[in-house]
C-alpha cells in the first residue's frame, strides 16, 4: 500500500522529537564510567540530596492534592464571576521566571514583612531549610496538580452526582463514593506531574536554600567545584532514580478500568 | 604595500631599519583592518567575579554607547566557577575579570591564557541593615561578639566557588590573631550554619534586604554599590592593602581541588583583581578594545573608583615578560610591578 | 402528594415564574411541553439540585422548600441513566441504602421485587458498560424506586432509547408506578407517550404553567393556541364567531353550537378531516373545496396540506388511501369535516 506524505511528515517528525530528546540523555547517562556511578552511589552526600528532592517533592506534591483537590473541584462545577481570573492566577506560576519564584517568596518570608516576622516569632525558618524547600517546590508544582485533577472532575457527568444526592448522600460522601472513585486516575496523574516539576526544580529553590542541598542545586555544585565529570554521575543517579519511581507509578495508574 | 615585502624585514634584523619597529604598527593604524575609527562590532562575551556586575554594567553602557555595532553579553559567577566554564564547559569567552587573580594563574595560564593584568584591589566589610539584630549597637570593636550571639544569622560565600568566601573565612582567623582571642574563629563558624552559605556572595545581598539575614560578608564595593550599612575593619585583618601581606599569609583556607578529595589550600593575601584575554577569544578586535576601554584611567578605571572600588592606575603586571606578551594596543596602559 | 406554591425560579437562560401545581398521592403526573420550556428545571427544582428564588415546595406535609437533596426522600432518573459506571447493577441499585433506614430483610425483599418487576435479576453482576439501553435505564429505575421515595422524578426516561426499547421500559414504568406507593412526575416532549401513561398533565412553555388536566382533557379541549398546537390540533385559525358560525379568514365554518362571542380560535385535528375526490353529500355540515399544496410523508401515513381560499388545512391520510384517492399536488380535492370537530376557544 502506498503511503500518503501526510504519513512521513507525520513519522518523521515523530522521530526528530524523539532524538531531540533522547540524544543528549543517552550521551549524558553513557558519560560516567561504571567506576564513577559506584563511587557516586556510595557518596553519602548524594544520597542524602537525592532523598531530599524526593522526600521534598513528595511532600509537595502531598500538599498540592490536599489543598488544591477542593479548589479544583469547585472550579470544576461552578461558574463564578472571577472564575477566568482565579484559573489565570493558578497558572500563575507556570510563567514566571524560577529564580523570580525564590525571590518572591523570600521576600515574604523575611522579617521586612508581617508574614516573616510572624514565621520568626513561631519559631519556622524558611530560608536555607526544608520547610522554604517544601514551600517553593508546591508553589511551582501545584498548578500542575490542580489542571490535572480539574479535568478529572470535569470529564465525570454532573448528573451522577446529582443522582447520587437524591438517594441520600451528602455532598461529601457523594464525593467519596462517586466523584473520587471516577477522577482518581487524573489526580494520581496530578501528583506525579506535580511531583515531577519538583524534584527538577532549581533556579527556585536555589534562591531560598543552597544548603540543605536537593540534587539538583548539588549537581550544579558539583559542577562548579569539580567539573562537568563529576557531576554527571549525580545527574544519571538522579534520572535513573526518578525514571524508575514515574514508571511504577505509571504501571499502577495504567492498571484495571471499571468505566463505562 | 610594498614595504610589507620580506625584503624589507630581511634587512631589518640587521639593525639597520630599526625605524621599521615603529612604521609597522603605523602603518597597522592605517590598514583597512584597523578599527580605531569606530568600526568595531560584534559580540564580546565578559565572563566576570559577581563583585564587578555593576561597575562592568556601567562600563558596558558607555562602550556601547561609543561603539553602537558591539553587543557585550556579561556573565557574572563566583570567579572559580568562571573558569570552570571556560576549562570544562568549554564555553566561548573574549575575557575573563576575577576576583582574585591567582584563580587565573592557577586554572587558565597557560592553557587558555598567557597573561594576567591585575588592575584593582578591594577589601571585605561586615554588610548589614538597619533591620538587622543588634543593628544600632555594631562597630568595628564589637563586630565579632555580635555575630558569635545566638541568634544572629549572618553569612558568607561558598569558599569553593567565590574567592569572597575564602576571603570572608580568612578576615575571620586573622581577627583571631589580631584581637588575640584564641578559639575566635572556631567560634564564629559554629554560630554559621551551613545553610546560610551561598555559591555567590552578591546572593548574600538579597537575604538581607528582604530580612532573611543579618549580617554578610562582602566586598566594601559592592556595600557601597548596593547602598548598605557596613562595618570597617582594622587594615591588619580586612586584606586590602598589599602592606600587610605578611600579616595576611597566616590566614590558610582549604578549597576543593580540581577532583573530590584533593584540596589546594588558598594563603591570605590582599584582595587584588585580575583581568584576561582568552587565547581562543572569538572577537579578539573588539575585546582588545574592551580592554582598552576598561584599563584606561579616564574610563573603566575611573568607574571602578567612583563604585567605591579602589584601580591600580596604572595597571600592572608582575613581570616584564608578561608585559611582553600583551597585546600592543595594551602596552601603553600597563606597568611591570609585583 | 406534591404542592407547588408561586415558584419562581432565576436561571442564566431559564426563567420559570408563578409555578402553581397540585398533585395527589401515588399519581402519575406528566409535564409536557417544548424543549427549553423549563421543565427539567422544574424537576430539578423539586429535587432541590436547582436553586429556588422564591416560592414553596410541600411534600407530603413537608415543607422542603429549604432541604438540601440528600433529606428530601426525592429519587430522580435522567434521560442519559447516569448509572455509576464503576458499580455493578447490584451496587447501583443499592447505593441509596446506605443512606436510608431499612431493615435488612425488608430490603432484600424490595430488591427482590424489583428485580423482578424490572427483570433484571440475571444481570446483577454486569457493569453498565455492557448493559443495553432498556436495560441502563430499568437499573436506573429501581435504583430510584430502591429507597421508596415520597416522589420519583422522570426527566425523559424513554427519549434516548431506540423505539425497540422504549416499549419495554414503558410497560415497566407502568407496573412500577402500580405496584409502588411513590408519586410519579414524568417530564416528556412527546404528547403520545403521554397518552398512553395516562393521567393528569401539564403543559409548560417559556418558564410557565399553561394548562393543567387530565391527559384526554388537554388533548380534547386545549385552552389556548399554543396547547392546540402541542397537542396536535394542527388546524388552528383565528375566527370571529356569532350565532352558530365562525368566519376563518373569509371561510364559513359551522359549528353547530352558540358559542361564547369572545372566543378567538378554532381548530379541528387533522384526523377529523375527510377528503375525497367528489364532493358527497354526509352529515359532516362543512364542506369546501380545494386544491392539494404539499404531501408529506410521515412515515405511517401522510400529511396533506390542502389550500381552501385562504386557508391551508391539515389532514392525514393512510398511504392506502392516497393512492386510493389519487393525490398529488395542485389536484382539487374536497375537505370535510364534522362541525362537532371543531374546537374553540
Amino acid at each position: 500500500m502506498k503511503r500518503e506524505p501526510f504519513f512521513w511528515i507525520t513519522i518523521s517528525c515523530g522521530l526528530v522529537i524523539m532524538a531531540f530528546i533522547i540524544l543528549p540523555l543517552i550521551e549524558m547517562m553513557t558519560a560516567p564510567s561504571l567506576a564513577m556511578l559506584k563511587a557516586t552511589i556510595k557518596d553519602k552526600d548524594v544520597l542524602r540530596s537525592i532523598w531530599l528532592s524526593i522526600y521534598a517533592a513528595g511532600l509537595a506534591s502531598l500538599i498540592s492534592f490536599s489543598l488544591g483537590t477542593p479548589l479544583a473541584y469547585l472550579l470544576a462545577r461552578s461558574d463564578f464571576r472571577g472564575k477566568r481570573l482565579v484559573e489565570g492566577i493558578i497558572d500563575l506560576p507556570i510563567v514566571i521566571p524560577h529564580p523570580v519564584v525564590g525571590i518572591a517568596i523570600l521576600g515574604v518570608a523575611g522579617k521586612n514583612h508581617w508574614i516573616g516576622q510572624l514565621l520568626g516569632e513561631l519559631g519556622i525558618r524558611i530560608m536555607g531549610s526544608v520547610t522554604g524547600i517544601v514551600i517553593v517546590l508546591t508553589f511551582v508544582g501545584m498548578p500542575f496538580y490542580l489542571n490535572s485533577a480539574k479535568n478529572g472532575f470535569e470529564a465525570i457527568s454532573p448528573r451522577l452526582e446529582k443522582v447520587s444526592r437524591s438517594l441520600g448522600a451528602s455532598m461529601f460522601s457523594t464525593f467519596l463514593r462517586i466523584t473520587f472513585p471516577l477522577a482518581w486516575r487524573s489526580m494520581l496523574i496530578g501528583i506525579i506531574m506535580c511531583c515531577a516539576r519538583a524534584i527538577s526544580e532549581f533556579g527556585a529553590v536555589i534562591v531560598i536554600a543552597y544548603h540543605p542541598m536537593v540534587a539538583s542545586v548539588m549537581i550544579y555544585e558539583r559542577f562548579e567545584a569539580y567539573g562537568l565529570k563529576y557531576s554527571q554521575p549525580v545527574a544519571v543517579c538522579l534520572v535513573s532514580i526518578c525514571l524508575a519511581l514515574f514508571l511504577i507509578l505509571r504501571i499502577l495508574t495504567g492498571g484495571k478500568t471499571r468505566e463505562a | 604595500m610594498r614595504m610589507w615585502s620580506w625584503s624589507g624585514f630581511s634587512s631589518c634584523s640587521r639593525g639597520g631599519c630599526r625605524w621599521l619597529r615603529y612604521v609597522m604598527p603605523a602603518l597597522l593604524l592605517l590598514s583597512p583592518f584597523n578599527k580605531s575609527l569606530g568600526e568595531i562590532s560584534g559580540n564580546i562575551v565578559v565572563f566576570h567575579a559577581g563583585s564587578l556586575t555593576i561597575p562592568f554594567a556601567k562600563m558596558e553602557g558607555k562602550f556601547e554607547a561609543r561603539y553602537p555595532g558591539v553587543d557585550i553579553l556579561r556573565e557574572a559567577a563566583g570567579s572559580r566557577k568562571c573558569a570552570r566554564k571556560i576549562t570544562d564547559l568549554k564555553k566561548p569567552c573574549d575575557i575573563m575579570a576575577s576576583a582574585d587573580f591567582t584563580v587565573i594563574d592557577q586554572m587558565l595560564i597557560p592553557k587558555y591564557a598567557d597573561w594576567n593584568i591585575r588592575f584593582s584591589t578591594n577589601r571585605l566589610v561586615l554588610c548589614y541593615t538597619e533591620k538587622s539584630k543588634y543593628a544600632n549597637q555594631i562597630n568595628s570593636q564589637n563586630w565579632y561578639e555580635i555575630l558569635s550571639k545566638k541568634g544572629v544569622v549572618w553569612g558568607h560565600a561558598d569558599p569553593n566557588a567565590d574567592p569572597c568566601g575564602y576571603r570572608s573565612l580568612m578576615v575571620l582567623q586573622l581577627a583571631e590573631m589580631y584581637y588575640r582571642k584564641p578559639g575566635l574563629y572556631q567560634r564564629l563558624i559554629d554560630n554559621r550554619p551551613r545553610e546560610n552559605i551561598r555559591p555567590k556572595s552578591v546572593e548574600l545581598i538579597v537575604l538581607l534586604q528582604t530580612g532573611n539575614m543579618d549580617y554578610a560578608w562582602e566586598y566594601r564595593s559592592v556595600a557601597v554599590q548596593h547602598e548598605l550599612k557596613f562595618v570597617e575593619l582594622p587594615d591588619h585583618i580586612n586584606l586590602g592593602n598589599y602592606r600587610y601581606d605578611d600579616f595576611y599569609r597566616q590566614a590558610v583556607v582549604e578549597v576543593t581541588g580540581e577532583e573530590p578529595g584533593i584540596t589546594i589550600k588558598k594563603k591570605g593575601k590582599s584582595c587584588t583583581y585580575g583581568v584576561t584575554l582568552l587565547k581562543d577569544a572569538p572577537n579578539r578586535e573588539a575585546a582588545i578594545f574592551f580592554l582598552r576601554y576598561m584599563l584606561d584611567p579616564q574610563g573603566g578605571l575611573k568607574i571602578l573608583q567612583e563604585m567605591g572600588q579602589p584601580p591600580f592606575i596604572p595597571s600592572r603586571v608582575p613581570t616584564a615578560e608578561m608585559k611582553a606578551l600583551l597585546p600592543a594596543e595594551l602596552q601603553p596602559l600597563v606597568a611591570v610591578k609585583n | 402528594m406534591i404542592r407547588l406554591e408561586n415558584l419562581n425560579i432565576t436561571l442564566p437562560g431559564f426563567n420559570l415564574s408563578d409555578i402553581n401545581l397540585s398533585i395527589g398521592e401515588n399519581e402519575f403526573f406528566i409535564l409536557m411541553g417544548p424543549t427549553g420550556a423549563g421543565k427539567t428545571v422544574l424537576l430539578e427544582a423539586i429535587a432541590g439540585l436547582v436553586p429556588v428564588k422564591s416560592g414553596k415546595i410541600i411534600i407530603g406535609e413537608r415543607d422542603i422548600t429549604t432541604l438540601p437533596p440528600e433529606k428530601r426522600g426525592v429519587s430522580i432518573v435522567y434521560q442519559d441513566y447516569a448509572l455509576f459506571p464503576h458499580l455493578t447493577v447490584l451496587e447501583n441499585i443499592t447505593y441509596g441504602l446506605r443512606f436510608h433506614r431499612m431493615e435488612k430483610a425488608q430490603a432484600e425483599k424490595r430488591l427482590n421485587r424489583l428485580l423482578d418487576l424490572v427483570n433484571l435479576s440475571r444481570l446483577q453482576q454486569r457493569l453498565p458498560a455492557n448493559l443495553s439501553g432498556g436495560e441502563k435505564q430499568r437499573v436506573a429505575l429501581a435504583r430510584a424506586l430502591m429507597v421508596n421515595p415520597a416522589v420519583l422524578l422522570l426527566d425523559e426516561p424513554l427519549s434516548a432509547l431506540d423505539p425497540g426499547f422504549r416499549e419495554e421500559v414503558r410497560s415497566a414504568l407502568k407496573r412500577l408506578h402500580q405496584s409502588s406507593s411513590s408519586t410519579f412526575l414524568m417530564v416528556t416532549h412527546d404528547f403520545a407517550e403521554a397518552l398512553s401513561l395516562a393521567g393528569r398533565a401539564a403543559v409548560m412553555n417559556n418558564g410557565r404553567i399553561e394548562q393543567i388536566g387530565h391527559v384526554t382533557e388537554l388533548f380534547e379541549k386545549p385552552s389556548s393556541p399554543f396547547v392546540a398546537d402541542f397537542v396536535g390540533m394542527k388546524n388552528l385559525f383565528k375566527a370571529s364567531f356569532s350565532g352558530t358560525h365562525a368566519m376563518a379568514s373569509g371561510l364559513r365554518v359551522e359549528i353547530g353550537r352558540s358559542v361564547d362571542p369572545s372566543s378567538h380560535y378554532l381548530a379541528i385535528r387533522p384526523e377529523d378531516i375527510v377528503l375525497s375526490r367528489e364532493k358527497f353529500s354526509s352529515s359532516m355540515r362543512n364542506n369546501f373545496s380545494g386544491t392539494v399544496v404539499k404531501i408529506t410523508n410521515q412515515g405511517f401515513y401522510y400529511e396533506i396540506d390542502v389550500g381552501v381560499e385562504d386557508i391551508s388545512f391539515k389532514s392525514l391520510v393512510t398511504k392506502g388511501a392516497l393512492i386510493e384517492l389519487g393525490l398529488e399536488e395542485a389536484s382539487p380535492v374536497y375537505v370535510s369535516f364534522k362541525a362537532s370537530a371543531v374546537h374553540i376557544f
